[in-house]
């Protein structure tokens, strides 16, 4: 029964740190599955002890990344069907649900009978904890060629402020320095307009923008308190200056949004820089989408001026629009269950026939990749 | 995770939430299922941010199986002793429920311990409800009596248009489960997992357990029923508990195991197919091994143009 003792989740951590029995495992790694034996377990604990349901009674709806590869698309198909023997799945990419959960929100705010289908154009820029992506959409289809992918997320930026943290000699117990990171990540940091300004910002008044951090230590007990100072702006930064933290790559993020932008069709470019989508946890940093939004509009005004000095005419000015909203931490989550709920949504299932008549191959192609793959 | 636990945990999170969030009110209106034959409807308003109506609607019951008004034996009266103040049972029910109960949740107790515990009761609904009518018998078989007024047989409902049969008699209860699954592969994997249960129930650490059987015919115990209430794929299991399984403390966990039996048993199926599709993959990791090991040095310098060499896809199992 030894292959029956396990957690997922917070229980999981709040097991690993109270007993030494367990050693931890995370089958998904850059956003990609890596231990399918794992990820096989982890949905048996979802499905009959969290969601407890009958798995052969309902329709299941996956997300995976928009660069995952197709042979792993096709293993998820495999596990759903034969191990839990579902009814019919949907495999869906990341990027689309949460282009549609903007939409979904952007009606609710606004009343507006504009209809949402024949309108799902933007680019969506999703960084999450283990991968980051930006990946423009089309009328509800991903153009797979323009793809980007950035090598920093939200695991690298709790890295980056553990990283300050100790080489200003803060006394972090080293065993709790991960995790204090993340949650001093997750609660002060924001993103600034300049770097320069902030740092005088904070030496002006320091009592301001310090915060202190107080725990107890894990394992002796003694009280302790950490200062957090540059951190809080110089975490988010990384994205904007890949260069403070990495030296293979020194792309910022609003660069590599237009270069793929400038990758897309020509005639769909002025709809994605209307509607730029943020999506995933590490793009709730305050006025993150601000800082994004001025820096494209730099860019794409400069090319402007250019083109205009260099052959003399006059370019209707482009409309770049960082689109936030406040469920984007959510935004996957809330965007599949948008679509699960359209009584369209079965029609794109793969049903179990279908499965057994062709096998997992079903799996490999997706209706949004329609003609790209 | 062997056993099932009985409190959802769907409904633990909203009450939970709920009762630390304060003040604020926020309209919340949803549906959930649980193992597909209850249904629970949960509603909060704005206007009483702190009364929560839960409807519950119980699996469909088959015709063997004897209801009142809606509701299994006794559920009303082990409502009321479990939550006590805090839960008032709206008469008639919701439309398409047959319960619906009003839940105050300023009339918790203030100590935290406390009220944890009543919450978590009002997660495990299903168990009081559902299991009400199992414990009343198990009571009884507890003080070594036979309750009054019940037939030989009780057949009781645990899955839509599915039911269980108990015969109670003074110095124990024998309980049995005609077991139903729909794919083919489950059956074939559910009866040979049966058929281990039962093995695994003959080893000495296990002598105290209630002793249990399968087979693939109907016990004698089910002689009389309709013959559609028997027509099991994975044959039958049979449990007899004496009054040393239903002392004490023991009772609300016997009745919570022998109400979820069949969930448990699908789940194991889950588990065991899990546990095989590792096992494949581990035998294609190890053939794919071999046949590398075969090919001749000339193969595997198979350079790319730019030097790198080309990585032939395979199952990756990093961390085994």
């Amino acid at each position: 029964m030894a292959d029956l003792d396990f957690f997922i989740g917070d229980e999981a951590l709040s097991r690993l740190r109270s007993s030494g029995l367990y050693t931890l495992r995370s089958p998904i790694h850059n956003g990609q599955v890596d231990d399918w034996d794992t990820m096989e377990r982890f949905w048996q604990q979802c499905i009959f002890n969290y969601l407890r349901c009958n798995p052969e009674e309902h329709y299941f709806l996956l997300t995976d990344s928009p660069v995952s590869t197709p042979e792993s698309r096709e293993c998820t198909g495999e596990i759903m069907f034969e191990t839990f023997n579902v009814p019919g799945l949907y495999i869906s990419v990341q990027s689309v649900l949460s282009l549609s959960a903007g939409y979904a929100y952007l009606k609710s705010i606004s009343d507006e009978n504009s209809d949402p289908s024949s309108d799902m154009t933007g680019v969506v820029v999703d960084i999450g904890d283990g991968a980051s992506h930006i990946v423009p959409v089309v009328n509800g289809y991903v153009i797979g060629s323009s793809i980007k992918s950035f090598p920093l997320s939200g695991s690298d930026v709790t890295q980056f402020v553990s990283q300050l943290l100790q080489e200003r000699g803060e006394l972090v117990p080293p065993e709790d320095s991960l995790d204090i990171s993340r949650k001093v990540k997750e609660m002060y940091c924001y993103t600034c307009s300049d770097i320069v300004k902030e740092f005088k910002k904070h030496d002006k008044k320091p009592d301001k923008y310090i915060k202190h951090w107080s725990a107890i230590k894990p394992k002796t007990g003694v009280p302790y308190t950490i200062d957090i100072g540059y951190e809080r702006f110089l975490g988010p930064e990384i994205f904007f200056k890949p260069e403070i933290y990495s030296a293979d790559f020194a792309t910022p993020l609003p660069q590599l949004i237009d270069r793929c932008v400038q990758s897309a069709p020509i005639d769909t470019r002025r709809a994605l820089y209307k509607n730029i989508v943020l999506s995933g946890g590490s793009t709730m940093f305050k006025d993150f989408h601000k800082r994004l939004q001025s820096d494209i509009k730099k860019i794409v005004d400069e090319r402007v001026a250019a083109t205009n000095a260099e052959h003399h005419v006059e370019v209707r000015p482009i409309e770049v629009n960082v689109v936030a909203h406040p469920i984007q931490s959510y935004a996957v989550w809330f965007g599949g269950s948008v679509a699960a709920s359209n009584p369209e949504f079965y029609e794109y299932c793969h049903t179990k026939e279908e499965y057994e008549e062709h096998g997992a191959s079903i799996c490999r192609t997706s209706p949004v990749f329609k003609g790209m793959y | 995770m062997i056993l099932l636990q009985s409190p959802s945990r769907f409904l633990l999170q909203i009450l939970q939430d709920r009762v630390l969030s304060g003040e604020k009110g926020m309209d919340i209106d949803c549906h959930t299922v649980e193992f597909d034959d209850v249904r629970y409807h949960i509603q909060f308003s704005m206007r009483n941010p702190k009364v929560m109506v839960l409807s519950v609607a119980l699996p469909l019951p088959p015709p063997e199986a004897i209801l009142y008004d809606g509701l299994p034996l006794g559920a009303i009266e082990a409502i009321k002793a479990a939550y006590g103040p805090v839960v008032q049972i709206l008469d008639p029910p919701k439309d398409g429920f047959d319960l619906t109960m009003k839940i105050n949740l300023t009339k918790l107790p203030p100590d935290e311990e406390q009220r944890n515990a009543i919450l978590t009761q009002i997660a495990s609904v299903r168990e009081v409800v559902l299991g009400a009518p199992l414990k009343v018998l198990l009571k009884h078989l507890a003080s070594k009596t036979v309750a009054p007024n019940v037939d030989k047989l009780v057949a009781l409902v645990h899955r839509p248009n599915e039911s269980f049969f108990l015969a109670p008699q003074a110095d124990k209860v024998t309980i049995v489960y005609p077991m139903r699954f729909q794919d083919s592969i489950d059956i074939v994997l559910a009866t040979s997992f049966l058929q281990e249960f039962v093995e695994a129930r003959r080893t000495a650490a296990l002598n105290n357990v209630p002793s249990c059987m399968w087979s693939p015919a109907p016990p004698l115990e089910l002689k009389g029923v309709p013959a559609d209430a028997l027509n099991a794929n994975a044959g039958f299991v049979t449990f007899v508990v004496y009054p040393r399984h239903v002392e004490g403390k023991k009772l609300d966990r016997t009745v919570w195991n022998l109400l979820t039996f069949h969930a448990y048993v699908s789940y194991h199926v889950k588990c065991s197919e899990g546990f095989m599709h590792t096992r494949m993959r581990r035998r294609v990791e190890s053939l794919i091994q071999a046949l590398d090991r075969a090919k001749s040095d000339a193969e595997k310098l198979k350079k790319l143009v730019h030097g790198a060499s080309f990585n032939r896809l395979s199952l990756k199992n990093e961390g085994n």
